[in-house]
């Protein structure tokens, strides 16, 4: 599964199990998210919570490489953009998809403010910021 | 309407969803880093065709040596970096053609291609309409529900400046810090990336902190 075909067929198989299993759990849903955000219910946050502890024991059983990963200027910043864009609109890149997909429509503005985020974020590295690799510009 | 998943359930499709792609494909993947990629496919596309040309390890050695040749002579050429038998499909093809794939080593570290992003995005969607249909839960509405218009605003024209302000947020913050809940939140935090633990811990402590002032507060 490492040559192109097959990172192409990983990628449609996870893209359908994230989406399926994210409008599952209940991500799309803002009242949901906010419930898990202020505490009021936790199951979203053990199901975020229990997926990575897997992920960990797994990896460490399957001796997973490690990929480069720096802790620059821009990665508090940037989570705190994040956290609180997350908590507005209720949409993290691969949510306001799933929205969409579940049939709400204004999920389309939260994808618009996501593209032009993005590309602002390239073009403001490049002119002001210029944080390496694992930043804007990946 | 079926009840949303209980949370060991969630827990098990998002790390079999993570695990199965890095197994399978020896990479993490990232939402905000396809999106990123597939709304600058222009200049991916100028870095994927200038990693076609060097996408063979030894094509790569072999154009280094005859450099070399060509600028200190014969006996300077320095040897291949992992011989291969003669009949290798990947021996270095002198008709000009691309190899096949890739060599394992230098696969690695080229970006996944374009296509794939683009696929990444696309599935998302068809996975998200098919578990929206399936629990019934499927319904074109132009608001965001009920919650939404509690918490934020239920007046049309801030429920879009809202989405908007907050998509901008996302996106921006998603690409400074290099990552979001998918690529650092499950890939990086799975594999303990202190960089993602962090990341991880302030995006969730500041939605848990907007949360509350959206809440109780605004």
């Amino acid at each position: 599964m490492r040559t192109r075909g097959g990172i192409l067929a990983a990628n449609i198989i996870a893209g359908l199990a994230l989406g399926y299993t994210v409008a599952n759990i209940g991500f799309g849903d803002y009242g949901e998210l906010n419930r898990m955000f202020t505490f009021q219910e936790l199951r979203m946050f053990l199901a975020f919570a229990g997926a990575v502890a897997i992920i960990v024991v797994v990896f460490a059983a399957l001796r997973v490489r490690r990929t480069p990963g720096r802790l620059h200027a821009g990665v508090i910043p940037g989570a705190i953009l994040f956290g609180g864009g997350w908590a507005i609109s209720g949409g993290c890149p691969a949510i306001p998809i799933v929205q969409v997909a579940s049939g709400y429509l204004p999920a389309l503005v939260t994808i618009a403010g996501i593209v032009v985020g993005i590309r602002l974020c390239r073009w403001a590295n490049m002119r002001y910021f210029h944080l390496d690799s694992g930043s804007c510009e990946r | 309407m079926t009840e949303y998943w209980p949370w060991w359930a969630g827990a098990a499709g998002l790390a079999l969803t993570t695990i199965n792609y890095a197994v399978t494909t020896d990479r993490s993947f990232g939402v905000s880093g396809a999106w990123d990629r597939v709304l600058h496919w222009r200049a991916e596309r100028r870095v994927e065709r200038v990693n076609e040309q060097f996408a063979d390890e030894r094509v790569l050695t072999a154009a280094l040596a005859a450099a070399t040749t060509d600028q200190f002579g014969a006996g300077s050429a320095p040897p291949a970096a992992h011989p291969a038998p003669d009949d290798d499909a990947r021996t270095p093809r002198r008709d000009g053609r691309r190899p096949a794939s890739p060599s394992p080593s230098l696969a690695r570290l080229l970006p996944a291609p374009l296509v794939s992003q683009v696929a990444l995005l696309l599935s998302i969607f068809v996975g998200g309409w098919i578990a929206a249909v399936t629990a019934g839960r499927f319904q074109l509405r132009l608001d965001m529900g009920d919650a939404f218009g509690q918490i934020v605003s239920d007046k049309p024209i801030e429920m879009i400046g809202a989405l908007f302000v907050g998509g901008v947020l996302v996106g921006f913050g998603t690409r400074l810090a290099g990552g979001c809940s998918s690529g650092h939140g499950l890939n990086g935090c799975g594999r303990l990336q202190p960089v993602s633990i962090v990341a991880t811990a302030v995006f969730f402590g500041t939605g848990v902190l907007v949360s509350f002032l959206l809440w109780k507060v605004i």
